[in-house]
């Protein structure tokens, strides 16, 4: 049961505090055409060349000398797309850390806060290189419960080419807004191109690494011939202490390396243990990531 | 460093069906994981970087190639080069001799001796062989011209000291033999405390090295005791030596039948002895024991030698022995009888029909003279002038006497026959069985023998057509015959043996069986015609128990060391052999010290460490579990 009551309980508290959560901190970051029109004054901003002289604040100019624009509170709805990986090396983990459960359970939440605030929620399925089932555009807390319906309905399993997957769903005509990705990036091709390519189209990114525990530091010793659940791959590999610790070496680098390709190009990262609750995840880690606030 | 079988070597090629199965190997646990992707990265790094790496998941191949390795080159069996006191065809000569008993190295000289014989087993080069002999009372070949170490060591364990003195002589001659059988260049080795006898040993073929046993002279010895049967009853004649370098004070105590009657303490200086003499003892049948102690402690131990410290002599009060003369009467035997010592004669006379009626008791021995009962009794007999009887033949009597010889023998002895004149004899032919002791041209004088048991001598002529009667000869042939058919006892318990040395026995006709016992209370048993005991090697008294149908009789002897040359158990400092002495032996030849145990047990140590191994690998096992929604 993917939302059993106690499930149900947090994303009920989710939506109560959804007016403080609010997905997509992106505003003063964004240039965005629409912005500033409104009345309610904002934020200001530094003046950079191309800004609408319209803008700028002659007060401030004329006793600072420095050119700052004003920025005014956007009223517009924000367009907050999921991404789920549902290849079958997410059906990974036991009980609470099987992780596409947990993608599930972040996606519940991150959707329910969206639709309470009053955001465009569209869910997709990243499966086999394409994009097979999606959800929205919804908007409103009337769209809850069909969002856990399709939720529920949700199976992990194939191959998973993210830059396919990715591709296809920039190419459909999209409102530009937050794209959420959730996903444990074990793909052989990588994920960037794709996600390059949503930024491309104006979408700002956010990426939700979900790992299990065991596969950080994996219980295991021995000869042994590892067989890759998703694409089958045998790997042969002898395991002692040593071989561990530097597999414990190895996947921590890779996380360090994805996050500062994040960082570079500007994707909000955030790793996800499934040994976390997922609701503290939701509550401190994303805002910590600067993914909701 | 040297391989003795280098073709063991070969045996490494085992290595290679090891690492083939080793490729084709290792059934790998299946396990699932979610990804291999950071695997096949991390294994990417891995052999681009270390390719010890690759060794060190390869741990169990490397040990158990390490194993292989270590039995491998085992089997060559690489011997290092050591200093030994001997090698090539070597043959040692083991002294088991009494004084090796002594126990002034600590546990004892043949123990020490034991170690050096080990010793030498352990330097044997791989082509030396080795003979091992025990010179004891007989000398033994323990094994011979043997390479196998093992079995030498064995063969060594096997060996046992002597309470006797060695026999040397043939000890050499076995010695002498071992090496000239030998192939190549022979080394005698004698580990011994160099009690040898001064001369008389053979010289040696090859080459003789010594190996010197022993620290300390320390010994005091009872040199002698003996009994004279006298007047007044027997007399006692004991002596102690002083075979220690300084002067001795101890305790000399006789007991009889264990209880002390007298005790002395002689003063002893340095290599001289001391003796004491009993007079009139009791003229009892018992055991004599000599002990020598230290007077101030006389339990504790009084030298290194402990041996020789008791001995023992047997007093047997002569028991009359009954002789049956079967007769018409004949003065000269009856006079002869009544005069000899320690007999009981009787005298039978034929009944008025000329018939011979023999008496049920026992006698020791029976005379007929010139007359036969009906039926000869199964016992010792001799017969004078007797007519023919189922024993043997007698034929016509001859006069023609000439030419007459006396057979050396101990019968013979002391007997004059020079002036013996005989009128008339009758012709025989010795028997089979007996050996002429006199005769003449014509035949048989006199002959003794013995068969089925029975001792049997005969005079072919009567005593009265002679003049032997009036002669030296009469008594002193009749006295050698009474001995030799009905003897005092047994076995002469007077004197006692030395060890090893053979006791004969002669016992009653009716005993059935002869039961020994020796000091350690082991039981030896003899059938009644078995008249040797050879088992005499240890000191102290022996009960010869005679059983017969109805009657059990005991008799004693005694086995005393009496050796001064065991008794001196100072070591020497060198061997004097045939006209060369023969001085300590130093290790100066080439052995060998094979080292393939060690290597054997390192194996044993890597493959306990191997197992180890793989067992921390197989304990942590991991299975995936797909989990379903």
């Amino acid at each position: 049961m993917l939302f059993d009551e106690s499930t149900l309980r947090k994303l009920n508290q989710l939506t109560l505090v959804a007016s403080r959560v609010r997905a997509g901190a992106i505003k003063g970051e964004r240039r965005s055409s629409r912005r500033g029109s409104s009345v309610e004054f904002a934020d200001y901003r530094n003046y950079t060349p191309g800004d609408d002289l319209r803008r700028l604040d002659w007060n401030i100019y004329a006793r600072l000398e420095r050119p700052f624009i004003k920025l005014l509170e956007e009223e517009e709805d924000l367009a907050v797309h999921i991404l789920l990986d549902g290849s079958q090396s997410m059906d990974w983990g036991e009980g609470e850390m099987h992780k596409f459960s947990y993608a599930r359970r972040l996606t519940a939440g991150l959707g329910a806060v969206a639709l309470a605030s009053g955001d465009v929620l569209s869910i997709g399925l990243l499966q086999r290189g394409t994009v097979p089932v999606e959800f929205g555009p919804a908007r409103g807390q009337a769209s809850l419960p069909r969002l856990f319906g399709f939720l529920e309905g949700l199976e992990s399993r194939g191959e998973t080419n993210l830059n396919l997957s990715l591709r296809e769903y920039s190419i459909r005509p999209r409102r530009a807004g937050l794209v959420i990705l959730i996903s444990d990036l074990f793909t052989p091709d990588g994920y960037e191109a794709g996600l390059r390519q949503l930024l491309g189209r104006g979408q700002e990114a956010a990426l939700i690494h979900v790992l299990a525990p065991d596969e950080l530091d994996p219980p295991l010793a021995g000869d042994l011939q590892l067989v890759d659940v998703e694409t089958n791959h045998a790997q042969d590999v002898s395991l002692d202490g040593g071989v561990r610790e530097r597999y414990r070496l190895r996947a921590r680098a890779w996380i360090q390396a994805t996050q500062l390709d994040c960082r570079r190009q500007g994707i909000r990262y955030l790793e996800a243990t499934t040994s976390l609750p997922w609701d503290q995840v939701l509550l401190l880690e994303m805002r910590r990531a600067g993914i909701v606030k | 460093m040297q391989f003795l079988t280098p073709l063991g070597f070969l045996l490494a090629a085992l290595a290679l069906p090891i690492l083939l199965l080793y490729m084709l190997k290792l059934r790998r646990k299946q396990v699932q994981v979610s990804s291999t992707f950071l695997w096949v990265q991390l294994l990417r790094d891995q052999q681009a970087n270390a390719p010890w790496q690759k060794l060190k998941r390869n741990l169990l191949l490397i040990l158990q190639l390490l194993i292989l390795a270590a039995l491998v080159i085992a089997l060559a069996r690489p011997a290092l080069r050591v200093p030994a006191v001997a090698s090539g065809s070597v043959i040692v000569l083991l002294d088991g001799s009494a004084s090796m008993n002594a126990t002034d190295v600590s546990p004892s000289r043949f123990e020490e001796a034991r170690k050096s014989v080990r010793a030498l087993i352990n330097g044997l080069s791989n082509d030396s062989a080795m003979t091992l002999i025990l010179a004891a009372g007989s000398p033994q070949t323990l094994i011979s011209a043997e390479t196998d170490q093992s079995v030498l060591r064995q063969a060594l364990d096997r060996a046992r000291v002597t309470q006797g003195h060695a026999g040397w002589q043939a000890a050499f001659a076995l010695a002498a033999g071992a090496a000239r059988s030998s192939q190549g260049k022979a080394t005698i080795v004698i580990v011994s405390d160099g009690a040898l006898p001064e001369n008389g040993l053979p010289a040696l073929p090859g080459e003789v090295r010594y190996i010197p046993i022993g620290e300390s002279r320390d010994n005091l010895a009872i040199s002698a005791l003996a009994l004279r049967p006298a007047q007044k009853g027997p007399q006692l004649f004991a002596e102690a030596s002083n075979y220690t370098g300084t002067d001795r004070s101890v305790l000399l105590s006789i007991y009889f039948n264990d209880e002390l009657i007298d005790a002395r303490q002689l003063n002893l200086r340095a290599g001289s002895s001391g003796s004491l003499t009993l007079a009139e003892l009791p003229n009892r049948s018992g055991i004599y024991e000599a002990r020598l102690s230290d007077p101030e402690q006389p339990a504790a131990p009084l030298d290194a030698l402990s041996l020789d410290d008791r001995a023992f002599a047997v007093y047997q009060s002569g028991s009359a022995r009954r002789v049956l003369l079967v007769s018409n009467g004949n003065l000269f035997l009856e006079q002869l009888l009544a005069s000899l010592p320690a007999i009981q004669p009787f005298r039978a006379l034929p009944a008025g029909d000329g018939t011979v009626q023999i008496p049920n008791d026992p006698f020791d021995l029976y005379i007929f003279d010139g007359i036969l009962p009906t039926k000869l009794p199964d016992a010792h007999l001799l017969f004078v002038n007797p007519p023919s009887n189922p024993l043997f033949e007698v034929g016509a009597p001859y006069r023609e006497i000439g030419n007459v010889q006396v057979k050396e023998d101990a019968l013979t002895r002391f007997v004059d026959w020079s002036n013996v004149h005989i009128l008339e004899a009758r012709l025989a032919q010795t028997p089979p069985w007996a050996n002429a002791l006199i005769e003449s041209d014509a035949g048989p004088l006199v002959f003794a023998g013995e068969t089925n048991g029975q001792r049997i001598a005969a005079l072919l002529f009567d005593l009265r057509q002679s003049d032997l009667p009036l002669q030296i000869a009469y008594p002193i042939l009749f006295s050698n015959l009474i001995d030799y058919l009905a003897p005092a006892s047994a076995f002469d318990a007077t004197r006692s043996l030395q060890p090893g040395e053979v006791l004969s026995i002669l016992p009653q006709t009716d005993v059935e069986q002869i039961v020994i016992a020796s000091p350690s209370n082991t039981a030896f048993t003899l059938s009644a015609d078995q008249n040797t005991f050879t088992q005499t090697h240890e000191l102290g008294f022996y009960a010869v128990n005679f059983l017969s149908k109805d009657s059990t009789r005991a008799e004693y002897f005694a086995v005393n060391l009496f050796d001064e040359n065991e008794s001196n158990i100072e070591p020497r400092a060198s061997l004097q052999i045939g006209s060369s002495a023969v001085a300590p032996a130093v290790s100066q030849e080439i052995g060998q010290r094979e080292l393939w145990t060690w290597l054997a047990g390192l194996a044993l140590l890597i493959l306990i460490l191997e197992w180890q191994v793989y067992h921390r690998r197989q304990i942590h096992w991991y299975t995936g579990k797909q989990v379903h929604l």
